[in-house]
């Protein structure tokens, strides 16, 4: 029933890994109230680490199985720089959200990203971030309400402004 | 029923097909942040608002299901298996069309038996033992373990990892730490949101800038409205999936994923000659999770209102509102406030009549998000994902987990391993935890007393040979033995 594909650059690794944590998670499950009782806290803890440490030792056997002959290259088929870059940029976004504001990172991102992986203009990129970032910002600060780090711009008074541009019109 | 409250339902079902369709918001989500403003409404108002956005976004998951293979929610995990083949293939507008009209459908099943069965099915649901929730449970990883991967060990190992990263934390009946490390910050346990959107937002991202260049593909979507006789060919099916949503629904603690990925099973076991198998394109494979995670919205209200028991996330947010208008949801409520009952009914109906009129109209427009190119949406995507994650409790340690999970379960991915099992492990793992512990004690600590009790239940011998049976079945040795008696 097996197919025999061969093994992803990087299977291994990842499936060791998996017994590994599995197997370090066991461990921990096991600090939380050994084998006390049924009903103890960290009975399901163990019993679904152990079903981990089974099932990824299995895995891991069926990996070594697999031929190591592949066409596939990890800096291609695998981490790709276009992976690479997005998962950077999503955390060189997480950092500075807070101490820049959501409005400039959310447009910085977008530039950035969507310049980067549809090349060409980026200008063309960055009036398209900035209407994508508008319809967001009114959607989840202005209907949702919700909280956003204002970081540099001066939030609260753009929205007391806002609101009193609908003030003045209802009177 | 007022022109105010109509139009509250219709607002709230088209925010809801929305909410439902937007990765990284959430029903739960958008409900929870209603009762904030919705706190000086009178109820009526309050819960129009909030129906409405219900019905409307259990649909709505379903579209980013199709159109993107990111399920909005978990209710549409199911959904994504053939609603994604279909949209690859050009047929993202028929597949919508008849996901609308099937939630419509298995809508209305939900709501009459609702109605009609609601003391009838609420008194089998309290018969219920903690063990045959455990087994639910069990039932519910092993199948969709089965059902989303290409081997069953990985499944099963997904969903374990997602059953102890939903066990992190302090233990809520002893508080006693798990999985914490000593770090404050793993008390309050990991974020599950902040795992959904990883897993399924992020992850999914990462994945399509393998494909950056691939030719989009036009959505042909020159009918939506699907023909009268593939929804008579489907009737059936979808009969038997609402019925099963309506019942899975009525369970506490279980929901449309549940009930979603059983109706799916249901139908890959029932329907012998599919004319497009499941998995690649096949409409059963729409019908099925669609007309019950639907049904199971109503099916949610069942315990609700006459046992005071939330059916789901969304149901125990409306009893929260419901206590702070004064309201107490449980036997008495139907006895003394039936007009509440058949308030929330009508609601219902009428929710499920707009959804059925906002989704067959805005598709053309919605269709139009796939035939964006994808280096602008996908950075939306991730933007929407990071914005999600965020406004979960307004912390960037969600974000930091986000993106930690994102990432994994793009390695997973890339290695073979389903992440719905992740996502529903760490759903069921407070379920399967509580009643285990339940089950164990009245059972005096004794394994064999359990399984005693288990096969002397009707109940709960069904159950449990349920998930032995679907254990066999997906492995070797079931073939081998059929194997040797077809030879």
């Amino acid at each position: 029933m097996q197919t025999k594909q061969p093994r992803r650059p990087g299977e291994l690794v990842f499936n060791l890994a998996m017994v590994l944590g599995s197997l370090f998670l066991l461990w921990s499950a096991y600090g939380i109230s050994g084998f006390e009782a049924l009903s103890a806290p960290g009975a399901i803890p163990l019993v679904t680490t152990a079903v981990m440490v089974v099932c990824g030792a299995l895995i891991l056997r069926d990996t070594l199985r697999k031929s190591a002959t592949t066409a596939e290259k990890l800096e291609r088929d695998i981490l790709p720089l276009p992976v690479i870059v997005t998962i950077l940029a999503i955390l060189a976004y997480a950092l500075a959200l807070k101490p820049l504001g959501f409005l400039p990172t959310s447009f910085l991102f977008l530039t950035g990203l969507i310049g980067y992986l549809r090349g060409g203009s980026l200008l063309r990129a960055a009036i398209q971030s900035l209407l994508i970032v508008a319809l967001i910002y009114l959607v989840f600060r202005i209907v949702f309400t919700v909280l956003m780090p204002p970081g540099i711009v001066p939030e609260a008074e753009i929205i007391a402004w806002v609101k009193s541009l609908f003030a003045g019109g209802g009177t | 029923m007022t022109f105010s409250l109509l139009s509250l339902i219709a607002l709230g079902t088209f925010a809801g097909i929305y909410v439902g369709a937007i990765p990284g918001l959430s029903v739960t989500m958008a409900v929870s942040i209603l009762i904030s403003f919705t706190f000086s409404w009178d109820v009526y108002p309050a819960l129009a608002l909030m129906i409405g956005i219900y019905m409307g976004g259990v649909y709505g998951g379903s579209r980013t299901a199709i159109l993107l293979n990111i399920p909005g929610a978990p209710a549409a995990i199911a959904t994504a298996l053939d609603g994604y083949p279909m949209a690859q293939k050009g047929l993202a507008g028929e597949a919508i069309g008849i996901v609308t009209v099937v939630s419509f459908i298995g809508g209305f099943v939900g709501i009459l038996s609702l109605a009609i069965f609601a003391p009838l099915l609420a008194d089998f649901a309290i018969r219920f033992q903690p063990r045959d929730y455990f087994l639910l449970g069990v039932l519910g990883i092993l199948l969709v373990g089965s059902l989303s991967g290409e081997s069953l060990v990985k499944g099963i190992f997904a969903g374990a990892l997602g059953v102890g990263l939903g066990s992190v934390g302090m233990d809520p009946l002893t508080f006693t730490e798990r999985f914490t490390f000593g770090t404050d910050g793993l008390r309050a346990g990991v974020s599950f949101v902040a795992v959904m959107i990883g897993m399924f937002g992020i992850s999914e991202g990462l994945m399509q800038l393998h494909t950056l260049n691939s030719p989009v593909i036009k959505q042909k979507i020159g009918r939506i409205v699907p023909s009268w006789p593939l929804v008579r060919k489907h009737l059936p099916l979808g009969m038997q999936t609402s019925s099963i949503g309506t019942v899975i629904g009525a369970l506490p603690g279980t929901g449309g994923d549940i009930a979603a990925l059983i109706a799916y099973d249901h139908a890959t076991r029932v329907t012998k000659n599919p004319e497009v198998p499941f998995g690649k394109g096949a409409v059963e494979g729409l019908v099925a999770p669609e007309t019950a995670n639907n049904a199971a919205v109503s099916g949610a209200f069942i315990p609700m209102l006459t046992l005071g028991i939330p059916g789901d996330a969304v149901t125990a947010i409306m009893i929260g509102a419901l206590f702070i208008h004064g309201l107490n949801p449980g036997p008495m409520l139907m006895v003394d406030q039936p007009d509440m009952f058949w308030f929330i009914v009508s609601s219902l109906a009428l929710a499920n009549c707009f959804m059925l009129i906002f989704g067959l109209t805005g598709i053309r427009a919605f269709v139009k998000i796939v035939e964006m190119p994808r280096a602008v949406l996908l950075p939306v995507i991730l933007l929407l994902s990071v914005v999600g994650a965020y406004a979960v409790s307004n912390s960037l340690t969600d974000v930091y987990w986000m993106l930690g999970f994102g990432v994994f379960g793009y390695f997973m991915k890339l290695y073979g391993y389903p992440l719905g099992p992740v996502i529903l492990g760490v759903i069921l793992s407070r379920l399967l935890d509580d009643n285990w512990r339940r089950a164990i004690i009245s059972d005096q600590e004794s394994l064999w007393m359990l399984l005693k009790g288990t096969l002397m239940s009707p109940l709960s011998a069904v159950l449990f040979f349920s998930v032995v049976l679907i254990f066999v079945s997906k492995t070797p040795l079931w073939g081998m033995i059929f194997r040797k008696r077809a030879a």
